[in-house]
């Protein structure tokens, strides 16, 4: 009977993962820029996610649960980062070496790098708003239930934070 | 651009952004030659951010054995779940035999205190009389003199009157 249970939240456990993977990844992606920790932050949501199955069935409750988790691990890790920068100056370069983006050639590359470390340093509300908007499948609806805003006002965030940009990258 | 364009310049961005230019703006954009080029280069920039922004994290994607190791995982986790109450009560086992196996240890002895068989009872009040062979050489007749010891100028060869004498 108790198998019978385990195997049946497996099989369901399963499909959630599947119906997950991709955009938890690059929520995680968006925020730590390389693919080991993406990975690592994103099992560690599903973890999470699985130890709370029971109440997390249904397939929304589970995306938005998982979405909300999978941001906080990542922005937890990037602190670690940080940490780590100011003893490790080679981190920029492990950075680069391991990005998995589309960036098609060299100067783009060095593009995206750039483009990274000015979002970076853009204030935190509209940092947020941006790293959760990249990710595949995250209207503004799904930023806003992640971050506890409105999504007109994480619309209005976006803007503000292409405008930032476009004033900056040049 | 010059000096007095400043005050388009949140225009500019918004237009390039947007793709349309306020009515008070369009109007400046047609008498100003700076502006427009000004304009035409953040249009440049907003094309490449729109190619940028979506490679920051779309099109990436977790491994492949991703899903395989998520599940390995969670199951390695329930595992350890449900082998930890069986661990716990192995604890407890262990700890209750050693705890009866200290107490029947000091109690015991004294529960078999009044059957300690006939023989060894024997032995040890033999044992308990039992005296030294120097104590019977020790008594001598002058035992009682070596008893006393004499006043200035006695001599042992005097012996002590005894009550009955007297």
């Amino acid at each position: 009977m108790a198998r019978a249970e385990a195997q049946d939240a497996g099989a369901g456990f399963d499909k959630r993962i599947a119906e997950n993977q991709r955009r938890v990844f690059q929520i995680a992606y968006s925020v730590l820029g390389n693919s080991a920790d993406a990975e690592d932050v994103a099992q560690e949501a599903f973890l999470r996610a699985y130890q709370k199955f029971d109440s997390l069935r249904e397939a929304e409750k589970f995306r938005a649960w998982v979405n909300r988790i999978v941001f906080r691990l990542a922005l937890n890790r990037r602190r670690g980062y940080r940490r780590r920068l100011v003893r490790d100056s080679a981190w920029q370069v492990t950075e680069t070496a391991t990005m998995v983006d589309g960036a098609r050639d060299a100067e783009q590359r060095v593009m995206l790098d750039r483009m990274r470390r000015e979002i970076e340093s853009l204030p935190e509300k509209f940092r947020s708003v941006l790293q959760l908007s990249l990710a595949e499948e995250m209207d503004a609806a799904d930023v806003g239930e992640v971050l506890g805003i409105p999504a007109g006002t994480v619309r209005s965030r976006v803007h503000t934070a292409r405008k930032l940009l476009l004033e900056v990258m040049k | 651009m010059k000096k007095e364009c400043n005050e388009w310049k949140d225009q500019l961005l918004e237009t390039a952004l947007t793709g349309t230019a306020a009515k008070g703006f369009e109007e400046h954009l047609q008498s100003c030659a700076d502006c427009g080029a000004e304009l035409k280069e953040l249009r440049a920039r907003r094309e490449q951010l729109d190619t940028l922004l979506p490679m920051m994290a779309q099109g990436a994607g977790p491994s492949g054995d991703f899903r395989a190791r998520v599940l390995a995982a969670a199951e390695s986790a329930r595992e350890g779940k449900h082998a930890r109450p069986w661990r716990v009560w192995v604890l407890v086992g262990a700890t209750a035999v050693i705890a009866a196996a200290l107490v029947a240890g000091l109690t015991l002895p004294r529960k078999n205190g009044g059957m300690v068989p006939p023989n060894e009872l024997a032995g040890a009040q033999k044992l308990a009389e039992w005296r030294a062979p120097s104590d019977s050489l020790l008594r001598t007749p002058g035992l009682e003199l070596l008893k006393a010891t004499p006043k200035l100028g006695d001599s042992y060869l005097q012996v002590p009157k005894t009550d009955e004498e007297e």
